[in-house]
């Protein structure tokens, strides 16, 4: 007997078992994910429009508002953005990737060459934590109990650290690393700056695309404010910045429910094909067995005969 | 021909509305404005309250709460307001008892701090503006 039909047997089974929980997780995430996806794309056209406005402001405003202000780069916060829990395929991965690009290249943020500002972070999820611990950046904050449907309260709290550290001056530029929804089998790692509120590209900024330069300014219709430029950018600008983190939240909790699901179905594709595989083996040990026996038995009768 | 706005509101959650309409009123902070096509681009910050659009000369209200508003050249209104609902589908008995809620926990005034109170003064603001809006839609 080649291969002992009881051993096949067993890893059989035990791969069974780990398709049952495989396929629970990705039905578990799909649900998740349709939620979140829900909330994600409701909020997006709050957010584009939001954000076309606080573009508009920040071109357009003449007095300069303590968010819009624009400083020499000497230290960087860093927002990112993972998850809680793995086994959710590349997720994690991909935004600790993106994250690398702001934490191996600071001094592109340096309005003069030769300086390097300093990096602190603030995450969100359990893995970035580990991350930033072991890259040795210093940890301002850390959100680990965001649940999976973050609501606008959870943006807020963590919005709230973020506008007073800059208005306090300790920090001059403040990036969010975030996964941004495309669709279910396609999320994107993205890097934009939250504050000052300008037209930058961060990413350019670090791919060195751009070298470095702003965009022109849009050409800007004039705007009128009512009661008046000032009071209109105290409520406006904050609250902008607050929808962008929302934003972000959502799209990566969309994101990570996502990957989470196509991880999950992945596995259970493969335990599947494991399965049928092992089945195969199986039969063929089995009938092995079989015809040995037969051939035994009729052996051993032929011998009685003679 | 009669001009028209693009009208869109918008809320954290969701897009409440997104159509054409003639003209809309909406309560800001310095008292209420309305918006005819042609309006200069203007932004002002949105209270709490009803506001009102007329589309295919039919009147249309909503309430909302705080937020604000963008007014864009060619015409375009848009309003991002924390929620919004419109009056077919506010519940009013759900209203009512949010507004003696809220009233009966600002009666008490122990409150632990100032942002407990907004929370609570927002809710009622919020509670009244449906109510008016519902009964509004209710009359006619």
């Amino acid at each position: 007997m080649p291969v002992s039909t009881r051993i096949i047997k067993r890893r059989i089974k035990s791969v069974k078992s780990t398709r049952k929980i495989t396929k629970a997780m990705e039905l578990v995430a799909a649900s998740k994910m349709r939620k979140a996806v829900e909330a994600a794309v409701g909020t997006r056209t709050y957010a584009t429009i939001a954000r076309d406005l606080m573009v508009n402001l920040s071109a357009r405003a003449r007095k300069p508002h303590p968010l819009l202000a624009v400083r020499p780069v000497k230290n960087i916060l860093m927002v990112m953005v993972t998850s809680n829990r793995g086994l959710c395929g590349g997720f994690n991965v991909n935004i600790i990737k993106k994250s690398k690009l702001v934490i191996a290249n600071p001094e592109r943020f340096a309005a003069h060459e030769g300086e390097t500002p300093a990096l602190t972070s603030l995450v969100v999820g359990k893995k970035a934590i580990a991350y930033m611990r072991k890259r040795d950046v210093p940890l301002l904050a850390a959100f680990d109990k965001m649940s999976d449907t973050p609501s606008f309260t959870d943006a807020l709290s963590l919005t709230r650290i973020v506008i007073d550290e800059y208005e306090k001056g300790a920090y001059d530029t403040v990036v969010l690393v975030y996964t941004d929804f495309v669709s279910a089998i396609e999320q994107k790692a993205t890097i934009r700056q939250l504050l000052p509120i300008t037209q930058t590209n961060v990413e350019e900024l670090l791919n060195g695309t751009t070298g470095g330069t702003q965009n022109a300014p849009l050409a800007m219709s004039e705007y009128l404010f009512e009661p008046n430029p000032e009071k209109v950018l105290n409520t406006v600008l904050p609250r902008l910045v607050e929808t962008q983190v929302y934003q972000a939240l959502l799209e990566s909790a969309a994101s990570e429910h996502s990957s989470r699901m196509m991880a999950m179905r992945n596995a259970s594709d493969s335990a599947r094909d494991m399965i049928d595989d092992l089945t195969f083996t199986f039969n063929q040990a089995r009938q092995a067995g079989i015809t040995r026996e037969l051939a035994e038995i009729s052996a051993g009768a032929a011998a009685l005969a003679q | 021909m009669t001009q028209n706005i693009h009208f869109k509101i918008a809320t954290p959650e969701r897009v409440v509305y997104d159509s054409d309409i003639t003209e809309v009123s909406i309560p800001t902070q310095d008292g209420e404005i309305t918006v005819l096509p042609g309006h200069i681009p203007l932004v002002s910050i949105l209270k709490g309250g009803e506001l009102r659009f007329k589309k295919d000369g039919q009147e249309l209200a909503m309430a909302v709460s705080g937020g604000f508003v963008e007014v864009r050249s060619g015409s375009n209104v848009v309003v991002l307001a924390d929620t919004a609902e419109r009056a077919e589908e506010i519940d009013i008995e759900r209203a009512e008892a949010a507004r003696k809620h809220a009233e009966e926990l600002l009666k008490k005034q122990d409150f632990v701090n100032d942002v407990e109170f907004a929370t609570i003064q927002a809710a009622l603001e919020r509670s009244l503006s449906r109510i008016k809006v519902a009964r509004r839609r209710g009359r006619r």
